[in-house]
C-alpha cells in the first residue's frame, strides 16, 4: 500500500543523520544541509499551530537555534531524527500559541482544519511502518474521539479550547480524549 | 447523560499529546521528574505520536529565514554554546511581561525572578569582587558515591565532577529545578571527565540555594521536548 521505497528511506534517514552529526561539529554546511532538509516539514508544523505567519517564523529561528546549539550531543542511535527535530518544533510552537492566548484570544477556529487521514507516501525520513499502524488504529476508534485527539495533536489545543470547538463541556471532551487514548493505546499494544 | 465509569488515568498520553493545561500540566510535570514509570509511559506515548507528523503537509519557509538564522549565529558565535539564549534575552523580557496574569509553569521561573519587587540595595564591601559558589552534592537515585557539582556566580557556570552510567544510544542532561516550576535544561553532560555547563543569562536567576539539581536519561541528543522525558537517576539541592 505504501510505495515509499526502503532503501530510499533509509538513505534519506542517513543522509539527515549524517548532517545533524556534523552540524555538532560546528559545521556550518552540514546545518545548511539540516535545514534544507527539514525546515519545511517543520514550517509547517510551526504554521499550522501558530496560525500566524511572523508568530511561525520566529518560532522556526528559535527551533534552528537549538539544533544547532544541541546537535553536539546528538548520536546516531534514535530511529528517526526527523521526529526529533518535529517534536521540538511542535513544543515550541504550542509554547508560543499559549503565551500569545494569555493576551489575546487565538480563534479555536484557526486551528481547525486539519489534514485528512490519508497517509503521506511521500514522506521518505518518517517510518512507514509506524505510520501505518498509529492510522490503523485512529482508524479502529469513535469518530468524535479519533478528530479530538488529531485535533490535539495538529491544532495544539487543551482540553479548554477542545471543549469550545466542539461545543461540548469540558469534562465531556476530557472524556472523549481520554477514553479515545485508551482504546488507542490497547490497539498499538495489540498490534505489536 | 452522565458516564457511569469514572474516566481512565491516561496523565501520560495527555502529557505527550499537550492537552493539559495550567495546575493540571504542573503537577503532570512533577510526575515526569519523580516517577521513572511515568517518564517511561510519556516517551512510549510521544513516539508514537510522531508518527502523525508525517500526515503535517510542509510548507516552504520563507527564503529570507534562512539568513536571518545564520545571521543570529553570526552574532553568537563568539559566545559559543549561549548564542541562543542570547538571542532569546529581548524575547524572554517581553515574556515576563505578558505573563503576568499567566500561570504557565514553564515560565514561572522567568516570571517570578522579573515580577518579584527589586532586591534592597546590598552594601559590599569593594574589595569582594566575585561571590562564593553554590555547591550541591548530587546524589544518586539507586547507589553510588554522590557527584560534587559548583555554580559559580560570578562566570555563570556549572562544573560537574562526575558522570553517570548511560545505557548505549542515550544521553544525560541536567536539570534545574526551582521550586514547583517546572525543570529547565542546563545541557548534555558529557560521557566522562569535569562537565563545564554555560548557564543561560534568563536561567542564571534560578541558580540559588534550594535550586535541585536533576541528572535525567534522555534520548540520544537530549529531551526532545525541553522537559524531562526519562527517569532521573541523581539529583542534589544547591547550597550557599
Amino acid at each position: 500500500m505504501v510505495g515509499t521505497d526502503t532503501s530510499e528511506l533509509n538513505a534519506a534517514r542517513a543522509a539527515l543523520v549524517e548532517a545533524l552529526v556534523r552540524t555538532g561539529d560546528e559545521d556550518r554546511d552540514a546545518f545548511r544541509t539540516v535545514y534544507r532538509l527539514t525546515s519545511a516539514k517543520l514550517f509547517g508544523i510551526c504554521l499550522r499551530i501558530c496560525a500566524d505567519r511572523q508568530g511561525a517564523e520566529d518560532v522556526l529561528h528559535d527551533v534552528y537555534l537549538t539544533i544547532w546549539n544541541r546537535a553536539g550531543a546528538y548520536q546516531p542511535g534514535r530511529a528517526s531524527p526527523i521526529s526529533w527535530l518535529a517534536t521540538i518544533a511542535r513544543n515550541r510552537a504550542i509554547d508560543w500559541r499559549r503565551r500569545q492566548a494569555r493576551t489575546r484570544a487565538v480563534g479555536v477556529e484557526d486551528a481547525e482544519a486539519v489534514p485528512d487521514g490519508a497517509p503521506a507516501q511521500d514522506d521518505a525520513l518518517l517510518a512507514v511502518e509506524a505510520h501505518a499502524r498509529l492510522h490503523h488504529c485512529l482508524e479502529g476508534i469513535e469518530s468524535r474521539q479519533r478528530a479530538a485527539i488529531r485535533s490535539a495533536f495538529f491544532g495544539g489545543l487543551t482540553y479548554a479550547e477542545l471543549a469550545v470547538q466542539a461545543a461540548v463541556p469540558l469534562g465531556t471532551m476530557k472524556s472523549w480524549v481520554r477514553r479515545g487514548l485508551l482504546a488507542l493505546r490497547g490497539c498499538l499494544d495489540g498490534d505489536a | 447523560m452522565a458516564t457511569p465509569d469514572p474516566d481512565p488515568d491516561m496523565t501520560a498520553a495527555e502529557l505527550a499529546l499537550g492537552v493539559l493545561d495550567g495546575d493540571e500540566r504542573a503537577a503532570a510535570l512533577r510526575r515526569l521528574v519523580a516517577e521513572p514509570g511515568f517518564a517511561a509511559e510519556v516517551e512510549w506515548w510521544r513516539d508514537r505520536l510522531a508518527a502523525l507528523f508525517a500526515d503535517w503537509p510542509a510548507v516552504a519557509a520563507p527564503a529570507h529565514l534562512a539568513a536571518r538564522i545564520e545571521a543570529t549565529l553570526d552574532r553568537g558565535a563568539a559566545g559559543g554554546a549561549g548564542g541562543a539564549a542570547n538571542d532569546n534575552d529581548h524575547r524572554w523580557r517581553t515574556l515576563a511581561i505578558l505573563a503576568s496574569i499567566a500561570a504557565c509553569v514553564l515560565l514561572a521561573v522567568t516570571t517570578l525572578l522579573m515580577l518579584r519587587p527589586a532586591p534592597l540595595p546590598v552594601r559590599v564591601p569593594v574589595t569582594v569582587t566575585t561571590p562564593p559558589p553554590l555547591i550541591a552534592a548530587i546524589a544518586p537515585t539507586t547507589k553510588g558515591a554522590p557527584i560534587a557539582a559548583a555554580y559559580d556566580r560570578a562566570s555563570g557556570v556549572v562544573r560537574i565532577a562526575g558522570g553517570v552510567d548511560v545505557p548505549a544510544g542515550r544521553s544525560a542532561e541536567v536539570w534545574a529545578i526551582r521550586g514547583t516550576a517546572a525543570p529547565r535544561s542546563l545541557g548534555l553532560l558529557p560521557a566522562r571527565g569535569t562537565a563545564r555547563l554555560a548557564v543561560p543569562a534568563a536561567l542564571r536567576g534560578a541558580m540559588a540555594a534550594e535550586t535541585v539539581l536533576a541528572i535525567s536519561i534522555e534520548p540520544a541528543g537530549g529531551s526532545p521536548t525541553g522537559l524531562p522525558t526519562g527517569p532521573v537517576v541523581a539529583a542534589g539541592k544547591l547550597s550557599g
